[in-house]
C-alpha cells in the first residue's frame, strides 16, 4: 500500500460541502420547501439560468489555462477575470515592490519601496529599461485575455439559458415540487442532464473551440512574457538565466552522447542505455552521475 | 455550514443530516492509501522507474511465461491500475499467472522540459523493454498500452516489432479527428511553440481541462450523488481513492506535451502515416503483432470513435477488439469493467501462447 501526499486540488470535504450547498440552492429554486404552483415550472427558468451562469463564470472563468497561470504565476487568479493585471502584482515577484505603472513589470530594488531608477534619480538602465519595453506587450496580452474571457462569457449565458429551457420543457406538466429526497434527487439528475446537453451543444462549436485555443495561447504568451522579463532581471543582477541553464544542459547532453558513443562497444544501439540505472542487481558498478547532472540529463544519451 | 433556504421541510432535514454524516465520513476517509500489490523498482532512467510486481504465491507464473509490460499515460499516475485489491487490473493479471511490470514516468522537473517523445519512447519505454528482455533472457515481451501510453506503445511496436510479441491497447486513441472528440477540438488551435517555450505544464492544467469537458457532472454531480446514495465508510474510502488519483496528475515535460498535441491532436499523424520518431517513420501498418484493442463506449476523454479505427489501420492480421459499456476511468476501476477486462486479456494471451 502506498500513502501518497495529497495532490493539489484534492479537497474532497470542501468540494462535497460546496456542491451540497449549491444543490440546496437549486432545491430552493425548485420550490422547496415552499410549494410552487403545481405544473407551472416556467418561472423556474430565469433563476435556474442565473444560478448556472454564475457557476459557469466562477468555475470556468480562466478555462483550464487559467489554472496554468495560477499554478505557474503566484497571484494569478487572485483578481477577478478582466481585472487590470492579475498575477502581475506584487505577489508575482515576491520580495520585490511593484511600480504603480505596470505592476510586476516596474522592477524595484529589493529593500527599496520605489523602482530603482526613481529612487536614485537615474535614467532607466538595466532592469528598469527592461521593464519599460516589456510593459506594453504584457498590457496588450492582458487586454486580449479579458476580451476572450468576455466572449466566452457570452457562451456561458447561452448555455445557461438553453439548459433552463430544456429542463422546464422536460418537466412539462409534472406535479408540484418534490416531496421526498428521492424525488428531489431525481429532479436534480434531470437538471444535470439538461445542463450537460446544453453545455455540450455549445462547446463543440467551432467558435467556442477557437476561443478556448485563443485563451490558452494568450495565457501561454503572457507566461512566456513574464519569464522573458525575469530573464532580463536575472541578467541585470548577474544571475544565471533559464536559457543559459538550458544551453548548458544541451551542451552536457551532447558531451554525454559523444562520450557514450565512444565508450559503447560496437553494435550497441545508440541511446539504448539512456543513462539508465538498473536497480537490482547493478550490472557493473560505475560512478553515478552527480544528482544535479542526473536530473538534468533527462535520460538521453547512451551510457552503454 | 449555513444551508441556504433550509427550513423545517422534511426533505431539507433529511438532506442536512446526510450531509453532516457524509462530511464526517469523508474526513475519516481522507487518508486512505492507494496501490495494493507488492512491487519493486528494478530499473530507472531519469524520472522514469520500472516496477516489477511480485508474483502472488498461488498464481506464480510458470517459467518461460512472457512478461507483460504496462505502459501508462504520461498525464496520470499508473497506480489507478492497482488502486485496491478488489479494483486492481494488475492484481487480476497477477492472479492469472502473468509476470507484470509497470512503467511509472515520475515527475518531470524543469530540467526535463526538453524531454521529447523520442526520449520517452526510445530511451525510457525502450529502456524498460530492453531491461526486461535482458533479465529474463527473452526475445519478446507483451505490451499493454493504456490511454496515451497506448499511443506510445503503438509507436514502439511499429519501430521495434521484433521485441513485442503481443500488443494490447486500452482506451488508446488513434484517430484524433473524429467529430465527437471535444478535447481535440479545443486544442486544435493551440500554439505548440508557446507550450514548448513556457516550460513544463502543471498537472492542474490537464485536470482542469479534463473536468471542463463535462463540468457539472464531474465537478458537482458526483458529490451530490453521495447525498443520494448515503454511502457507508468503505464506499467513501473508494470514492476518496478515486478523488486522490484524479487530482494527482504529474507535470508534463514541455517538449513532449507540445509534440503530442501537435503531432497527434492537431496533425493526426498516426492516421495520415506522417509520424516520425527519431528520424524513423512510425507506420501503423508496421504493427503486425497480434493486437487486442479494448476501449470504452462512453468515454468522454478518448471517444470510442478515436480507438475503433485501429483495426483498419494496423498491419496486424490477428486483430481483436472489444468495446466495453463504461467510461474512461470506469475502464480502469469499475467493478463491472474489471470483471471483463482482465479475463479478456488473460484469455486472449493464453490463446496466443
Amino acid at each position: 500500500m502506498e500513502t501518497r501526499s495529497d495532490p493539489p486540488g484534492f479537497r474532497p470535504e470542501s468540494a462535497f460541502a460546496e456542491a451540497a450547498g449549491r444543490f440546496f440552492e437549486l432545491l430552493k429554486a425548485f420550490g422547496l420547501p415552499s410549494a410552487a404552483q403545481p405544473g407551472d415550472w416556467s418561472r423556474l427558468a430565469a433563476p435556474l439560468a442565473g444560478q448556472f451562469e454564475q457557476w459557469l463564470r466562477m468555475s470556468q472563468a480562466g478555462g483550464p489555462w487559467g489554472a496554468a497561470l495560477a499554478a505557474m504565476m503566484p497571484g494569478f487568479g487572485a483578481a477577478a477575470p478582466g481585472a487590470a493585471m492579475p498575477g502581475f502584482g506584487a505577489t508575482a515577484m515576491p520580495g520585490f515592490a511593484a511600480s504603480t505603472a505596470i505592476p510586476g513589470f516596474g522592477f524595484a530594488m529589493p529593500g527599496f519601496g520605489a523602482p530603482a531608477g526613481a529612487a536614485f534619480g537615474a535614467p532607466p538602465l538595466g532592469p528598469a529599461a527592461a521593464a519599460t519595453s516589456d510593459g506594453p506587450r504584457a498590457f496588450e496580452l492582458m487586454a486580449r485575455l479579458a476580451q476572450v474571457q468576455g466572449q466566452l462569457a457570452a457562451h456561458w449565458s447561452e448555455i445557461a439559458n438553453s439548459a433552463a429551457q430544456r429542463f422546464v420543457a422536460r418537466l412539462g406538466a409534472a406535479a408540484g415540487p418534490p416531496a421526498t429526497v428521492e424525488q428531489a434527487l431525481k429532479l436534480y439528475e434531470l437538471w444535470v442532464s439538461c445542463a450537460e446537453e446544453a453545455y455540450a451543444a455549445t462547446v463543440h462549436k467551432e467558435d467556442y473551440a477557437r476561443l478556448q485555443s485563443e485563451l490558452a495561447n494568450t495565457s501561454a504568451a503572457l507566461l512566456v512574457e513574464q519569464r522573458r522579463h525575469a530573464e532580463g532581471v536575472a541578467r541585470a543582477f548577474g544571475l544565471p538565466t533559464r536559457s543559459e541553464l538550458d544551453a548548458l544542459r544541451r551542451e552536457l547532453q551532447e558531451l554525454r552522447s559523444s562520450l557514450g558513443a565512444r565508450q559503447a562497444p560496437a553494435g550497441t544501439a545508440a541511446g539504448a542505455g539512456g543513462g539508465a540505472r538498473r536497480r537490482k542487481p547493478p550490472p557493473k558498478p560505475r560512478r553515478p552521475p552527480s544528482g544535479r547532472a542526473s536530473r538534468a540529463r533527462g535520460g538521453r544519451g547512451s551510457r552503454r | 455550514m449555513t444551508l441556504p433556504g433550509a427550513g423545517p421541510g422534511a426533505v431539507f432535514t433529511e438532506l442536512t443530516a446526510r450531509l453532516a454524516q457524509t462530511l464526517s465520513r469523508l474526513q475519516q476517509a481522507r487518508h486512505v492509501s492507494v496501490g495494493c500489490s507488492a512491487k519493486r523498482a528494478v530499473w530507472s532512467c531519469g524520472k522514469t522507474t520500472l516496477y516489477e510486481y511480485l508474483p502472488l504465491v498461488p498464481a506464480a507464473p510458470r517459467a518461460g511465461t512472457p512478461a507483460l509490460l504496462i505502459c501508462f499515460a504520461l498525464v496520470n499516475r499508473p497506480y489507478v491500475l492497482d488502486l485496491q485489491p478488489e479494483r486492481s487490473l494488475v492484481r487480476r493479471l497477477l492472479e492469472g499467472g502473468l509476470p507484470v511490470y509497470l512503467i511509472d514516468w515520475g515527475d518531470p522537473d524543469e530540467g526535463d522540459r526538453a524531454m521529447d517523445l523520442e526520449a520517452y519512447i526510445e530511451q525510457h519505454l525502450g529502456g524498460c523493454v530492453r531491461h526486461i528482455l535482458a533479465v529474463r533472457a527473452a526475445d519478446t515481451l507483451d505490451l499493454l498500452g493504456v490511454c496515451q501510453g497506448g499511443v506510445l506503445s503503438l509507436c514502439y511496436a511499429a519501430l521495434h516489432p521484433q521485441q513485442i510479441g503481443n500488443l494490447i491497447t486500452l482506451t488508446a486513441p488513434v484517430d484524433f479527428h473524429t467529430p465527437d472528440n471535444l478535447l481535440a477540438k479545443w486544442v486544435r488551435g493551440l500554439d505548440t511553440t508557446l507550450i514548448a517555450a513556457g516550460g513544463n505544464v502543471p498537472g492542474e492544467v490537464l485536470n482542469a481541462l479534463f473536468l471542463a469537458l463535462m463540468p457539472l457532472r464531474l465537478a458537482q454531480h458526483k458529490y451530490v450523488r453521495l447525498l443520494a446514495e448515503n454511502p457507508d465508510g468503505r464506499t467513501l474510502e473508494d470514492f476518496v481513492r478515486m478523488e486522490k488519483w484524479i487530482y494527482d496528475s504529474p507535470p508534463q515535460a514541455a517538449a513532449a506535451l507540445a509534440q503530442f498535441v501537435r503531432w497527434f491532436y492537431q496533425e493526426n499523424r498516426l492516421v495520415h502515416s506522417t509520424l516520425e520518431i527519431g528520424g524513423r517513420a512510425v507506420l501503423l501498418r508496421d504493427v503486425r503483432q497480434p493486437l487486442l484493442n479494448l476501449y470504452a463506449l462512453h468515454d468522454h476523454i478518448v471517444p470510442a470513435s478515436a480507438c475503433a479505427p485501429l483495426g483498419a489501420l494496423a498491419g496486424s492480421r490477428d486483430y481483436s477488439a472489444a468495446a466495453i459499456a463504461t467510461g474512461h476511468i470506469g475502464m480502469y476501476v469499475s467493478r463491472a469493467a474489471g470483471g471483463q477486462i482482465a479475463p479478456r486479456i488473460l484469455a486472449w494471451l493464453q490463446q496466443r501462447r
